[in-house]
């Protein structure tokens, strides 16, 4: 049976560097992933991933952390990836209306498969994903790769549940609507 | 919106505005039958519900990578073999 994450931490904070090890093993590729779409190029994500980890030895026995390592983590990451992201723009307000049409909605043409097909394209979903803003890119990661909680997510963010479900949900749309436009490109190519 | 349509007494752009909470489980049931119901009727919702998952999945699949790379690991190594803890 693995060790869990608090009994790393615990050991950690005592100064067992084995059990940091483990735990930075345990974790590092999911804050690296989530440092590389927030702070915005993998130079400055290696940054983050490595202060974050060193912040983390620091602060091992930090209570927060025995409430749930990951989301403990991404909010150290959180704090170093905003350091040294150089912007952190608003997405032009559109209607749910708009984005529904831009992602291809009442489109014929456009259809699921279409869209599986696309995504196999080398680099065309990363390629989407860099289209956005941050913001939406940030809360992307966090809930549709990390598969962290709604309420997670939402204190993170220092947002309301029912913001982080209306952010959540217009970033996806536009999520869908930067692959459709890259399908139609693939088509035109 | 185009081609909106209102079936099952929810409009399309109802059920639009809903695709997140149904794929995520959290419509009530009430909410998620009459969603469903409609879906079932209209095929541009049937086929844009589609799509938008399909947009999801594929971030998910394409993103979730399985571990550092190699030199990544251990450039972070070398970094976390440098200080002793603050006190």
């Amino acid at each position: 049976m693995s060790v869990s994450d608090r009994e790393l931490l615990q050991r950690s904070a005592s100064g067992d560097r084995a059990a940091f090890d483990a735990f930075v093993e345990r974790h590092g590729a999911d804050v690296f992933r989530y440092a590389r779409w927030v702070a915005g190029d993998e130079t400055d994500a290696e940054d983050v991933l490595q202060q974050t980890f060193l912040d983390a030895w620091n602060a091992a026995g930090d209570a927060r952390a025995e409430n749930g390592a990951r989301a403990w983590l991404v909010s150290i990451a959180r704090r170093n990836a905003l350091r040294v992201s150089s912007r952190r723009g608003a997405a032009r307000e559109q209607s749910l209306e708009e984005l529904g049409e831009l992602a291809g909605f009442g489109d014929p043409e456009h259809t699921p498969e279409r869209v599986a097909r696309a995504a196999e394209q080398r680099g065309l979903v990363e390629d989407a994903l860099a289209a956005l803003e941050p913001e939406e890119r940030e809360i992307l990661v966090l809930r549709d790769v990390e598969e962290l909680p709604g309420a997670s997510v939402a204190e993170l963010l220092g947002l309301s549940l029912a913001a982080q479900k209306s952010r959540l949900h217009r970033a996806r749309l536009r999520l869908a609507a930067q692959l459709r436009r890259h399908c139609g490109l693939e088509q035109q190519a | 919106m185009r081609g909106e349509r209102e079936i099952g007494g929810l409009r399309c752009s109802q059920v639009l505005a809903q695709l997140s909470e149904y794929f995520d489980g959290e419509l009530g049931d009430l909410e998620r039958g009459r969603l469903e119901a409609h879906v079932r009727e209209c095929d541009h919702c049937a086929r844009f519900g589609g799509v938008f998952a399909a947009a999801v999945r594929a971030l998910h699949t394409k993103l979730r990578a399985s571990a550092l790379a190699p030199a990544v690991r251990e450039r972070l190594r070398a970094r976390l073999e440098l200080p002793p803890r603050r006190t």
